[in-house]
């Protein structure tokens, strides 16, 4: 295998939601009732690769679909279209109903009060995952807990304990230490911060980074917090209304955004101001997102975009470049 | 100097509970100027909303203000009866939540609900209480206000439902806002946006505000004074530069370091150690003393709230204080 | 740190509400009489030998020819009815609970898996269920019992069969909101088993709205089976159960021999009104939005 490979290959994913019509739908419908049976395209035609040891971030609004497109490469919804795949083997089995077919991909979500089964310990939610695929055997699982908890900083005691009995941070670790138990070789986070009190925050990205050093974890980091990206990640992409508008190195994405959107969003961010006569200015995006349901024609951001011009409004543009990539007819110039 | 709007003094907030009494704001004094932005920033159950809801008296049982003051223009307003607290609610101090699905009746178009909040304490035509009603969305910025008034709340977007929500904060004038983490649930651009709008709205109106939010940066770019609590005290005040700059209380510096952005990227972040301790069983003296790498012997002892010009801060060891101020503190 | 287990907890608050606490102390007692029966009853009600017709339809506190007193007196056979409660109750609590576990295995089953599954499977489940709850289970359990004739077992499936739609329909509404909770996207993730993910996540998480329909429903399989005895599609006539009991007794009520219907028809309210009480506290306690 060439050194050049990416372990983890996202190939033209799209996700698709058709709402299902029930029969009493149905029979209102035909009474005249409107129902809404439009698909919203919550990830469109999304293609990147995440090479080993890399951590990737994935930056957007809400609702532009990247909690989905990380749901879709962790093998929890399969993909409508493309194939999410690690080492050049597709995350999902094919099929009506696919199932996930590899244990290498594990995800950490947002709010680790959902995400831990409240009527389990902590140590069957740890176990019960390498048990099932044989990573440790029923007379080894005890220490195997233990190993992993003292891994993220927890005593070994938390094992016999339930998830209520711990704080906000605390859970997040759990949840940590349960998709690390799996020894996989791809970690998706989906906000994993998002919900967390600052100083917890610093903690929990310290383990990350931390965990990162002594694994060599490849990360799939997803959040709309800028600083935490800068922070955690290698290379950045940014989404909008499904679709990936700039993919780059982190430090080229923030010194120099090449999209009018990543460009406005990161003028939106407040700063820490600390000087006393410091004027605090944004250049705010104008208007709303749009609706996912209906997404404007050519490029998404248009309607929105100072420099929009008549082709931005009928011809989507392709992600182009293949160090700092842009999706944009008029991408802004190096150091404007 | 401007005349002080609103004063907190000594206030204290008891929770009783099934595992015990928790003062879920304890002792907390200060101020607010007229046309003032202050910002009160800490982490979840520092008491911070607490603070806020004792303010505009909407403590229910288990939780009652057990002892201090508040003073609006002079005028008590602990202690005031459930209909007097309704009457100055909303015409004096009104309050924007973080999430306004929790004030806006989904069943209600928004001209009626905004109506009803006028007739609530005056008694004005039909026709003017619209054209007031059109007035404040204009302010608040919403596009085509005279007809997106017969709209109903879903048929807005999270950020226009809560310029709504600030909008039925000012239609009565009021002199002071409470907003509790107005923003935090909105997208980064759309926050800009009312970050911005409510910026100028307090300069053009003159509306003093008190500006909840467990984000520093946030605040920072709205507030002119920051008050800090932690586990229901406050630790440290100032002009929101200056202790932002040279924090005197080691968990406002801790705070500040946490931030990404301080370290290099990549590099580990500067964390507090541990995690706030719970309200029922706080620890003896200073709360922060079993995180604090400054912590002596002494800190057991709970920390006065002593003042330095227009700084106050709670700590017996505070940071980057010049000396003869150290040591003239009491 | 609160160490306690969710099951701690959940008796700390149950003991607050002395009611129920009593009602709690009925049910057990109750069963711990029926399930001593052979034991304490005076009398072996099913031993046709023990019968003495003499005694028949003798009043309260009579003292029967075989030296004992009847308490509560005989019915029209002879038999010593507090012997005749306490087997009877036996028989209806030994019945309620097994068609209630059953019928609560199954539903629940059931409604968890077409909640997990979606799409047309639900579908086709869930129309099956709301077609059967749309027939009074009083008129399926006549139908099945004429059915399948007399017997225990009869009695079982026909009881199961009028019940198990109320466990289905309850799981599956409890089953979909925690279907779409992180914890089960996450075991999802990892991946784990379908059956797993069902019995060791969902299920579990849905039993506080189940336990709730499990206590009405033992209550009502225990009125529903008292129902069919009377009526005569229930058990045999030589292992009364308390619903029979009654419905002997019923010709002579208006000769003024009241005790035959009224003495099983009182232990039958007191056991049902009792695990009702019960069941209204663990509803309350269970229903997040009574929560103070």
């Amino acid at each position: 295998m060439s050194e050049t490979r990416a372990l983890v290959e996202i190939d033209s994913v799209s996700k698709r939601f058709t709402p299902s019509v029930s029969i009493g739908e149905r029979i209102a419908a035909w009474l005249g009732s409107p129902i809404d049976t439009r698909t919203v395209h919550a990830v469109d035609a999304v293609s990147f690769d995440i090479r080993k040891g890399e951590v990737l971030g994935l930056v957007g609004e809400s609702g532009c679909g990247k909690s989905t497109l990380g749901r879709v490469i962790a093998g929890i919804h399969p993909p409508s279209n493309g194939s999410a795949m690690i080492d050049g083997l597709a995350v999902m089995g094919s099929g009506s109903k696919p199932l996930k077919t590899t244990t290498r991909i594990q995800m950490v979500f947002q709010d680790p009060f959902a995400s831990l089964d409240p009527r389990v310990r902590i140590g069957e939610t740890i176990s019960e995952g390498p048990l099932a695929h044989q990573l440790v055997s029923r007379a080894d699982a005890r220490a195997y807990v233990t190993r992993w908890l003292l891994a993220v900083g927890l005593p070994a005691e938390a094992a016999e304990r339930f998830p209520h009995q711990f704080s906000g941070g605390q859970r997040q670790r759990v949840a940590i230490a349960r998709a690390l138990a799996m020894q996989p070789d791809v970690l998706v986070c989906d906000e994993p911060v998002a919900s967390l009190d600052v100083s917890i925050q610093a903690q929990i990205i310290n383990l990350f980074l931390k965990l990162r050093r002594e694994l060599g974890l490849t990360m799939l980091f997803i959040s709309h917090d800028l600083g935490v990206v800068r922070h955690i990640s290698d290379r950045v992409a940014i989404m909008y209304l499904g679709r990936i508008v700039e993919l780059g190195p982190t430090p080229a994405i923030f010194a120099n955004p090449r999209h009018p959107y990543t460009r406005a969003l990161l003028d939106s961010v407040p700063k820490l101001v600390t000087g006393s006569d410091e004027l605090v200015t944004f250049k705010p995006i104008q208007g709303e997102l749009p609706s996912p349901l209906s997404p404007p024609s050519g490029c998404h951001f248009h309607l929105r975009c100072p420099f929009a011009q008549a082709r931005c409004s009928t011809e989507p543009p392709q992600l182009d470049g293949r160090h700092h990539a842009v999706s944009c007819h008029f991408p802004l110039s190096d150091g404007e | 100097m401007s005349s002080q709007l609103l004063e907190v003094a000594g206030l204290t907030t008891r929770f009783e509970t099934r595992s015990g009494a928790l003062n879920a704001v304890e002792d907390v004094s200060f101020s607010v100027a007229e046309g003032e932005i202050v910002g009160l920033v800490g982490e979840s159950g520092s008491g911070k909303s607490v603070t806020g809801f004792s303010i505009l008296g909407l403590i229910d049982p288990p939780g009652r203000i057990v002892s201090g003051s508040v003073k609006l223009n002079g005028r008590e307003l602990v202690g005031l009866s459930h209909a007097d607290l309704r009457s100055m609610r909303g015409r004096e101090i009104a309050m924007v939540f973080q999430d306004p699905s929790a004030t806006l009746n989904p069943v209600l178009t928004i001209g009626t609900q905004m109506r009803l909040a006028i007739a609530a304490h005056e008694s004005l035509s039909e026709a003017a209480a619209t054209a007031r009603c059109i007035d404040v969305l204009t302010i608040v910025g919403i596009p085509d206000a005279g007809r997106r008034i017969e709209a109903y709340p879903h048929q807005f977007s999270g950020g226009m439902r809560q310029r709504v929500a600030i909008a039925i904060a000012l239609l009565n004038r009021p002199k002071l806002i409470i907003c509790d983490e107005p923003t935090t649930a909105l997208d980064v651009s759309i926050q800009a946006q009312i970050l911005t709008e409510m910026k100028s709205l307090a300069a053009r109106l003159g509306t003093a505000m008190i500006w909840i939010s467990h984000d520093l940066a946030t605040v920072s770019s709205v507030a002119s004074r920051l008050l800090v609590m932690y586990a229901g005290r406050l630790i440290e005040t100032g002009p929101i530069a200056a202790v932002l700059r040279q924090p005197h209380h080691p968990y406002t510096k801790g705070l500040l370091n946490s931030l990404p952005g301080v370290a290099e990227p990549g590099q580990d972040l500067v964390q507090i150690p541990g995690s706030m301790p719970s309200l029922v069983n706080l620890p003896e003296g200073c709360s922060f003393r079993p995180r604090c790498t400054h912590a002596q012997e002494d800190c057991t002892l709970l920390p006065a709230f002593a003042t330095d010009g227009d700084r106050a801060f709670r700590c017996h060891h505070p940071l980057n204080l010049p000396v003869s101020a150290s040591e003239a503190r009491p | 740190m609160d160490r306690s287990t969710p099951l701690a907890r959940f008796w700390d608050e149950f003991r607050t509400n002395r009611v129920a606490l009593v009602a709690l102390g009925v049910v057990l007692l109750i069963s711990a009489l029926a399930i001593a029966a052979p034991l304490i009853s005076p009398q072996n009600p099913y031993d046709l030998a023990n019968l003495v017709l003499m005694d028949a339809r003798r009043p309260p506190g009579f003292v029967g020819s075989k030296g004992f007193t009847h308490w509560l007196g005989t019915d029209a056979q002879g038999r010593d009815l507090l012997s005749a409660i306490l087997y009877g109750l036996r028989i209806s609590i030994q019945i309620g609970l097994i068609a209630g576990a059953i019928a609560f295995a199954l539903g629940a089953t059931l409604g968890t898996f077409a909640a997990f599954l979606g799409g047309r499977i639900e579908a086709l489940i869930m129309r099956i269920i709301d077609l059967q709850l749309s027939f009074p289970a009083i008129l399926l359990a006549l139908v099945l019992a004429a059915l399948l004739g007399q017997g225990k077992w009869p009695l079982i499936t026909a009881l199961v069969t009028a019940q198990y739609a109320y466990f289905a329909r309850t799981a599956h509404g409890a089953a979909s909101t925690e279907r779409s909770k992180d914890y089960v996207d996450a075991a999802l993730s990892t991946p784990l088993k379908a059956s797993r993910v069902v019995f060791r996540h969902i299920l579990p998480n849905c039993l506080p709205p189940l336990i709730v329909v499990a206590t009405v429903q033992v209550a009502n399989s225990i009125a529903l089976e008292a129902t069919l005895s009377f009526l005569g599609l229930g058990l045999p006539v030589t292992e009364p159960s308390l619903g029979m009991l009654i419905s002997n007794g019923f010709q002579y009520m208006l000769s003024g021999r009241y005790w035959i219907s009224i003495y099983p028809g009182v232990a039958l309210i007191i056991l049902i009104v009792a695990i009702n009480l019960v069941g209204d506290q663990v509803r309350d306690q269970l229903n997040p939005r009574l929560k103070r």
